[in-house]
């Protein structure tokens, strides 16, 4: 199948050139195309597994814990303000 | 002393036939002279190694009793945080960025008193089979500079290979501590799912990143496991009340030689190279006239295990990898609007193979596509989860080859995506489901470029397949 690189590009919000358009579209196609032998597998009754491992839940209290100051992601940050983190006008 | 092992350099040093100083100062003129044409490292970090070892020295000096890895100088993939240290994940978009905290492992070895040497080279975000997607530098095998080292842990393997270190840690999502390890001549151990806190790696794919050890032998092996194995609160995937007992460290070998190893006949297909296949054999036998017992097995959904895996592992990486948004990491730019600046940024900021698993990934979860391909490939997977379940009915332990072929030259695959993915065929299938794997340097071969072979175990079994390397291991330096 052939795929619309520019929609799925766009919705990942990576910008693509011309050149890397052409070459993903190909290499896509080939690995969809790939895919395609797990329609083989009748699969109605299988559970679907949906994480690393399956073997029980894990629960802890809710409880405060003294954890590191934000400080460090703060400086951490491309541009700031005082305390504050600075970032682009998201409404226009 | 840089070609010893970690059990030997501890014994070196408690026996003061050298200092820790001295052995730091031997790795970092080792990475001096040989690390320019290899390129395994990133950074190296000569003033934190050099007062970490001083510190042992004195503890030394005062008879005070150290820990195994002590004074010992240890590579680190640089997709895990160190404190203070850059920490780029062979991304662009991350090459300003200084961690903020430690990583758990790290943290782990940190109190053991280990020597962090330096961060180690990878695929951008660990998506690769051969270190060429860095957005820093090709990394060479040690063994010929013209072949890859494989990857994604690339960095760790040479590091390791070519006694710039004298253990490493990496990360494996679908091999890429196994892979490097067998293209590298080298010991790679993937752990459990679960076995080893993932806080402070940074993320892949949630579902099956693991942080795991490539060392000079199983017993060094074991020792790293143990160092970074346990249960912790900031991990919740990680899994508490494990007790390893003395298993890992004083294997009994006659208990071991009663486990049953199993022969899946699914991973000796077409395309194996010949080469592999005929050193996977005389693993075989070794391991018979060690006293092992053989079973032949069958895991029917094998040859879907490598699309169900670049279905799961590009849907959870274009989730992990939207972090990246240009905001919190990464240049800045002038662009006019919020969605521009998104797209400008990842667009500069990500490698070719990256963007490529981005959108790939985007395309499965899409409300479309979704249950066609993402959910489709979750159902399968756990077909191939009971695939291994029922065979550990009747063995212990599986081996297989680590990869289809030796390491390949450099440039032989990078046009041709598919062709790459399939350099993890034996060795993905054990992320999906979870287990713990490990790629241990087959023995007596002749062929310049080393050969691994791989032994697949039960959940939270690494002693069985650890147990099993070192009764191979000692069963060929007797033979030799």
């Amino acid at each position: 199948m052939k795929l619309d690189i520019k929609y799925f590009a766009k919705l990942a919000r990576v910008k693509l050139s011309p050149e890397e358009e052409e070459k993903f579209s190909g290499d896509l196609g080939k690995i969809l195309n790939h895919f395609n032998e797990l329609q083989e597998l009748d699969t109605t009754e299988v559970k679907p597994m949906t994480g690393g491992t399956e073997l029980r839940n894990v629960f802890r209290e809710d409880e405060p814990r003294e954890e590191r100051s934000g400080r460090t992601g703060v400086e951490q940050f491309p541009k700031t303000k005082d305390d504050f983190l600075s970032v682009p006008k998201v409404f226009e | 002393m840089i070609d010893f092992t970690i059990k030997q350099l501890h014994r070196g040093l408690r026996e003061k036939q050298f200092s820790a100083v001295e052995v730091s100062e031997a790795y970092l003129k080792q990475i001096e002279e040989k690390d320019k044409a290899l390129e395994a490292y990133l950074s190296v970090d000569r003033e934190g190694a050099l007062s970490t070892a001083k510190g042992v020295d004195e503890l030394l000096k005062r008879g005070e009793p150290i820990g195994l890895l002590a004074g010992i100088p240890l590579a680190i993939k640089d997709n895990i945080l160190i404190e203070g240290q850059r920490a780029t994940a062979g991304s662009k978009i991350l090459k300003d960025y200084i961690a903020a905290y430690d990583a758990t492992v790290i943290d782990k070895l940190k109190r053991e008193n280990a020597v962090l040497i330096g961060k180690t080279n990878l695929d951008e975000f660990a998506m690769g089979s051969s270190t060429e997607n860095s957005g820093y530098q090709i990394t060479k095998n040690p063994h010929d500079l013209s072949q890859v080292p494989g990857g994604s842990s690339g960095g760790s393997a040479v590091a390791v290979a070519a006694n710039m270190a004298a253990g490493a840690l990496g990360s494996d999502t679908g091999g890429s501590i196994r892979q490097p390890a067998s293209f590298c001549g080298v010991v790679g151990l993937k752990p459990t799912y679960g076995a080893v806190s993932r806080h402070g790696l940074i993320a892949l794919a949630s579902s099956l990143d693991q942080i795991g050890s490539l060392t000079k032998t199983v017993e060094d092996a074991a020792i790293l496991f143990r160092a970074i194995t346990g249960h912790d609160f900031h991990d919740s995937t990680s899994v508490a009340g494990i007790d390893y007992n003395d298993e890992l460290l004083n294997p009994n070998l006659d208990d071991l030689k009663k486990l049953v190893i199993g022969i899946p006949e699914e991973y000796f297909i077409e395309g194996l190279d010949n080469e592999v296949a005929d050193s996977i054999n005389k693993v075989q036998k070794s391991l018979e006239e060690a006293g092992f017992k053989f079973k032949k097995i069958s895991l029917p959904h094998t040859k879907y295990a490598l699309s169900v895996y670049y279905i799961i592992m590009p849907a959870e990486a274009s989730t992990n990898l939207a972090r990246y948004d240009g905001l919190r990491y990464g240049t800045r730019g002038g662009a006019s609007n919020l969605s521009n600046l998104y797209e400008e940024n990842r667009g500069e900021g990500f490698g070719s193979e990256t963007k490529r698993r981005i959108i790939l990934g985007t395309f499965v979860l899409s409300a479309g596509y979704y249950d066609a391909y993402y959910s489709k490939a979750q159902k399968v997977r756990t077909l191939i989860k009971q695939d291994f379940e029922e065979a550990f009915r009747s063995v212990d332990v599986i081996l297989s080859p680590t990869a289809p072929t030796p390491a390949f030259k450099i440039g032989e695959k990078t046009t041709n995506p598919l062709e790459m993915y399939l350099s993890d065929v034996f060795t993905l299938p054990v992320n999906l489901v979870g287990l713990p794997g490990i790629s241990i340097p087959a023995k007596g071969r002749e062929g310049k470029l080393p050969i691994g072979f791989q032994l697949i175990g039960r959940p939270f079994r690494e002693a069985d397949i650890l147990g099993v390397g070192r009764v191979y291991e000692r069963f060929e330096e007797v033979s030799s």
